[in-house]
Parts: structure tokens; sequence; C-alpha cells
């Protein structure tokens, strides 16, 4: 095996692939990744075993054929090292891979092909098409409230839920919930539901650079595939019960608030200051006309600031985890935000004044 | 200063209250626990009855089956709760550092005492004589320089004995020690460390701290200096309570799943109870879920969290479920309890049950 490339050409597919590799492995293959010449194709791949990664690369001259696997880390570190006009030079001497760059010689140790494991294939049960902004807007809009670590495993990722020609996204990690929509031409009548676990979430939301170009889903069973340019991106999905999402966004709210956003924000920011630091409680005192908040931490300091609101509904005293309200409030883009109340035990509803297809349910704190 | 504890353990605590109450209990053997057909469990039992393979926390039918003539009482908190008292009064007459660790154990501080010349080991004879005549119960103790060797001193010489590790005799009293008799080392970290050759203290010593630390975490820190006889806790006047938590054992096994699940209201509504019954209202850090199988294999489940609701617990009640998938005699449930007070906010749920 034996192939050239710029360094231009392979950093970045690199770097997508290696990213998907986990820092500390059981299996020492799953530090590597697996390197496949053939013709003028080189692909590369990256897994975890929940996760895959596979990025293709023409190259500019044909390769003598071959498979390999090598550890990721080093060989990023090694071409993110070498100067950006470098053209590297990778051949597979009896065990090792030998790389060089201008005066620059590596040997990098490998492991063969054959020990590199494949995330196993489920058969596809339905496509979708649209542009990779759609996917990447779900997840920018609602991936901040997805659980982490939960034990509640079935919160430690992303529902994806395709009905009535829409592609929804839930996230929840138990005191908040986030969700966005999107179009999608789909079949009529198609209902399905995923969870997508919280990595490859994440790891997807790297790979959707490219706004306006095609992004191609393929879901089955027990994984999601998708196809981004030259990288084809698989993930395990998680096999769970996803709380009902409608039942948790409150519908019998009638205490409305109307407030600027960014004014809103920096009053939040500012009063967290001296919030206490583990909980974040910060409480909201609505009036007609004026949102007053305030916070306390246990050296007892205080910060209190009221603001002019649009509000014309009875006094209520609420508390909440002010990070929960700052999230919203960074993702949303309206310039003016609604606050739908019903009481301080409730929910509350946080959307955009003239945003469709985002919205954000923050349960209250009892302070 | 040179620190002198003693560790006072009364001998088979609630049998022995329940044989000063009454002769005829005297020789026989006898255990204190629920009975067999409501599926109860020995408590304690007399040295009789231990000659038979009577243990502590054993079913009492399996008891009954290896001591056919076992004479099963049940027992009566409230008296034990008295006798106890009793016994730390005593305890009090020498010292107030006092560090009752359950109705029948305690770690005494009796450093700089004026009494008895300041003989920790005369000041612990006189103790035992004293519970003997004064409460009727014979009591062990161990007295050394610190808890580890005090609390191991009082096991060497029991029932009704007493052993001192003066400060010039740790390092050999240390060195035969199997590392079982620390405790922390259960079975699990036994078998792990025969793994790596160490059954002794003396073992223990040849690894480094950077290997123990490797293998067992902050507890490799502390086997480390066991191992040597060191051990700077000091005697704590009152244990702050670490966690909460209540179990059942049900007169029927549980079959499946399900039916465990089914349990876990109730269960969570008296652990709830109890949480607001605190007389200090305490933060919680995480929760448990403790399940017993019907042959006694046990094991926990745990999760690290400030608000849990009930879906933690079904989670974990799950995954504890999962490790055996054989029928359920217990469940239990519990908080982790924070050290901190708690005037901490309630963040409340947005999928309530679910």
């Amino acid at each position: 095996m034996k192939f050239v490339i710029s360094r231009e050409a392979l950093i970045k597919p690199l770097q997508l692939v290696a990213g998907v590799v986990e820092r500390r492995q059981t299996l020492p293959v799953l530090s590597n990744i697996l390197l496949v010449a053939e013709g003028d194709q080189l692909s590369m791949t990256g897994t975890d075993l929940e996760v895959e990664l596979v990025g293709r690369v023409t190259l500019d001259e044909p390769a003598e054929a071959g498979s390999v696997t090598v550890p990721a880390r080093k060989l990023m570190d090694i071409c993110k090292s070498l100067p950006d006009s470098a053209r590297i030079e990778l051949t597979l001497t009896g065990q090792k891979m030998v790389i060089k760059a201008g005066r620059s010689r590596f040997s990098l140790s490998t492991l063969p092909a054959a020990e590199f494991p494949n995330v196993e294939d489920s058969p596809e049960t339905l496509e979708l098409s649209m542009v990779q902004q759609q996917l990447r807007n779900l997840i920018d809009k609602t991936g901040f409230s997805m659980a982490q670590q939960d034990v509640r495993y079935y919160l430690n990722g992303m529902l994806l839920e395709i009905a009535d020609g829409k592609l929804r996204a839930v996230s929840t990690d138990g005191h908040r919930l986030a969700t966005s929509v999107t179009d999608v031409e789909a079949e009529d009548g198609l209902q399905h539901q995923i969870i997508v676990p919280r990595k490859g979430i994440l790891e997807l939301a790297r790979l959707l650079q490219n706004g306006d170009a095609e992004l191609r889903l393929v879901i089955g069973a027990s994984h999601i595939r998708a196809h981004v340019g030259d990288f084809t991106f698989t993930s395990k999905l998680v096999d769970g019960k996803f709380p009902d999402y409608e039942r948790v966004i409150p519908k019998n709210g009638d205490k409305i608030l109307l407030s600027d956003r960014m004014e809103l924000r920096q009053v939040l920011s500012r009063i967290a200051i001296l919030s206490n630091e583990k909980y974040r409680g910060v409480r909201l005192a609505l009036s007609p006309g004026y949102l007053q908040v305030m916070a306390n931490n246990p050296e007892q300091e205080e910060a209190e600031e009221t603001l002019a609101v649009d509000y014309d509904g009875d006094s209520l005293e609420v508390g909440f985890n002010v990070n929960y309200l700052l999230d919203c409030l960074s993702i949303l883009n309206s310039d003016v935000v609604r606050l739908t109340l019903s009481d301080s035990n409730s929910s509350a509803l946080v959307e955009g004044f003239d945003e469709e297809g985002n919205l954000y349910v923050v349960m209250p704190m009892r302070m | 200063m040179q620190r002198k504890i003693i560790h006072c353990d009364c001998d088979c605590f609630f049998a022995a209250v329940e044989m000063r109450d009454n002769p005829e209990l005297r020789s026989i053997p006898i255990a204190i626990g629920g009975s067999a057909d409501r599926r109860g469990v020995i408590a304690t039992c007399n040295y009789m009855a231990r000659e038979f393979g009577v243990r502590s926390a054993m079913s009492t039918a399996h008891a009954l089956k290896l001591c056919p003539h076992l004479r099963v009482v049940s027992g009566n908190m409230a008296k034990y709760r008295e006798v106890s008292q009793q016994v730390m009064n005593i305890f009090l007459e020498y010292t107030e550092i006092i560090e009752p660790l359950s109705l029948d154990e305690a770690f005494i501080d009796v450093t700089g005492s004026q009494h008895l010349q300041g003989s920790a080991t005369l000041i612990a004879d006189e103790i035992r004589r004293r519970v003997k005549e004064e409460v009727g119960i014979s009591i062990s103790a161990g007295v050394a320089p610190n808890k580890f060797l005090a609390k191991v001193a009082s096991d060497w010489n029991k029932p009704d004995g007493i052993y001192v590790v003066l400060p010039n005799q740790v390092d050999a009293f240390v060195l035969t020690l199997p590392v079982k008799k620390i405790s922390g080392v259960g079975e699990k970290t036994a078998e792990k460390l025969k793994k790596i050759g160490v059954e002794t203290c003396q073992d223990l010593r040849a690894k480094s701290l950077a290997e123990l630390v490797e293998g067992f975490g902050a507890f490799g820190k502390r086997l480390f200096d066991l191992s040597r006889g060191v051990d700077e806790r000091p005697v704590k006047v009152s244990r702050i309570r670490k966690s909460i938590s209540v179990e059942h054992t049900y007169p029927q096994d549980l079959a499946d799943l399900e039916s465990c699940i089914a349990q876990l209201p109730v269960l969570m509504e008296e652990l709830d109870l109890r949480y607001t019954k605190l007389k200090e209202a305490r933060a919680i850090t995480g929760v448990v879920v403790k399940v017993k199988f019907f042959d006694f294999v046990q094991t926990t489940a745990e999760h690290t969290v400030t608000y849990p609701d009930i879906a933690h617990f079904r989670q974990l009640l799950i995954d504890a479920f999962n490790r055996g998938l054989r029928p359920v005699r217990l469940i239990g449930v519990g908080y982790r309890l924070a050290d901190e007070g708690k005037d901490q906010p309630l963040q409340l749920s947005l999928l309530g049950d679910y």
C-alpha cells in the first residue's frame, strides 16, 4: 500500500474522522483509523462502535492498493504539524506505515485492517433527503437540552420524528425540553421515531457544514446513516422509549409576557452573577408592565433588576435555573421573546415572537 | 500527642440483652430476628447458635435448618435503645469524645484523660467491668493509637475480651494482619488484592502508592496508609448521616421486573416520608437501589443526581434486576445525602413520573 496526498486534501477529512475516535479505548484497534486505498480513491474510517465515520478523498495519482489501520491521533498530529504546502507520501512497509514529507520521516505502528470492526448494519426502513442546513439547524436549536450520562439512557440523545411531512427534533434532560421542526419530503402518512445517541448527534453536527448541499438520511431498525458529500456517517440508535413531548408542552398558560430578547438576556446574565453557583436559581416577579429579576447566594449577596415588559396579567413570582432560561434566549433568533406561564409550579413556554417551529419548555425551581 | 482510642463492641448485643432478661435463654442457642414463615432474617444470635453456623443476615428459615432447636426471639428495639443508652452513659463518664457506630459499638477517644492515670488500658478494663456489673452484658474492647487498629483489636479476644496495641507494637501487629481485617475490604476487594499477590498487610506494604491508587482509586491511598498502621481519622462526636433508605422484604418473591417496578411507588413514598422527617434537612446527591434476589445474592445500583424522580429509581431497578434476572425477595431505595444543609432550591421535574 502506497499513496501520495497533499496535506491540504488530507487534513480536513482526517480531522473529522479522527474526531470520532475516543481518547480512551478498551480495544487497541479502536484508537486507530482504517485507511483503504484503491485506484485513485482513499477512504478513512474511524469508529467507537457506536458511531462510525467514513471519509473519501480522490488522489491525484493512482495508489498502490491496500488497507491497514494506523493510530488516529498520531497521524493527525503529524499531518497538522507539517507545512501547509506539504506533499505526504504514505507507504506500508512490513508492519510499519512510513510517512515522508520533505525531509521529515515517520514510522507509525499499524494493526491489520481485518481487526477493524464494522458498525453493524440493519435493514433499511426509510430514506429522507434535505439540505444539510435543515438538520444542522434542528440540532443547533435543540441539542443543548440533551441529557448527559443520565441513568435514563433514552434521554442521552435526540428524538427525531418524521410525521406529516415534517422532521421534528426533541431533546430533554428532564428539567427542560427543546423542540424544533422542519419540512421534509416524505410519503403521506409516514410516521417514524428514532433516538440518536448524544455522540451521534454531536458528530453529525460537525459534519453538516455546507448549508445548501444535499444530505441523505437512511434509517434502519437500529441505525441511522447520513450521506454528506464525501462522508458517510453511521450511528447506532438508542433502543428505548422517549417521553411523549406533546404531553410535556403546556397548553393552559394564561400569563403571557413579551420582552426584548437581548435585554432580558443581559438582565438575567447580570443577576445570575449572584445566584447560588451550584443551583443557579433566580426569581422572576411579574407585575403589569414590569418584570423584576432577583437572585441571592449562600454568602447573603443579592442582585436585583427591573425591566419594562409587555405584560398585563396577574402578579406571579416564580423561580428558575437561570442557565435554562439563558440557553433558550441565546438560541432563539427573534428580537422579541414570549414567555407563557401559569403558576409557580408549572412549566413555562419560551418562544420567539415571530419564530415558527422552535419551542422551549422550562420547569421552575421552587426556591 | 499520642492518641489513645478505645473501640467498644458489645458481644452479640440483642441476644445478650434477651439472655440477661430471660434466664432460660442463657443455655440454649437463640437468635433475634423475624419468624421463618414471614421470611424473616436473623439480626443477631448468641455464641451457641453461632456454633451451628447461624449468622447475621441469614434467613431465619435457613438458620432453623442449620440449628432446628434454635429459639427465635422477635426483637424489641425500644429496649435495645434503652440498654445502649445505659452503656453510652458509662462511656460518658470517661470522655465526651464518643462516636457511636450503631447501638452496640462506639469509638471513644481518651487521649489526655485524667482518669486512672490516663491509662487507656485501665479505662477500658474499668468500662468493661462496669458494663457487666451495671448493665448486665459483656463488652469487648480494643485499645490502640487509632480507630483502625482499635477496631481490629476489639475483635481479637472477642467475646468478653480486651486487646491492647501499644504504639511500639503497631508495626509488628499490622504486619501479620490479613487484608480482610481492614474495614472496607470485602470479598471483592480481597479477591482483587489476591490477584496481585496481596493477602496480608505485609504484602500490601510492598506495593507502591501509585500502584494502589491506580487499582483502587482513593481507597488505594487508604490501603497504603492502613498497611502501615496509619489512620488519622478523628473520633467524630456526631456522625453525619450519609444516606437514608428504606427497604422491604416481600412475603413472596417478586417473580419478574414488572412486579418489582410495581413496588416502587410505595417504597418511594416511604423514603420521601423519612426524608422529610430528617431532623436537619439535607440536599440529595444521588440515588441508590438495592435488590436482593431469592438466593440472597444482592446488588446495588447508584446514580449521581441532585433532583431525582421516580424514573431514576425505575432505571436503576431495571439495571439491578437485569444483573440477576431471577426472583427478588427484597428491594431497597435510598438517597445519598450531601454534608451541607438543604437551603437548596428544588428543581421541579418536567417529565413527572414518566
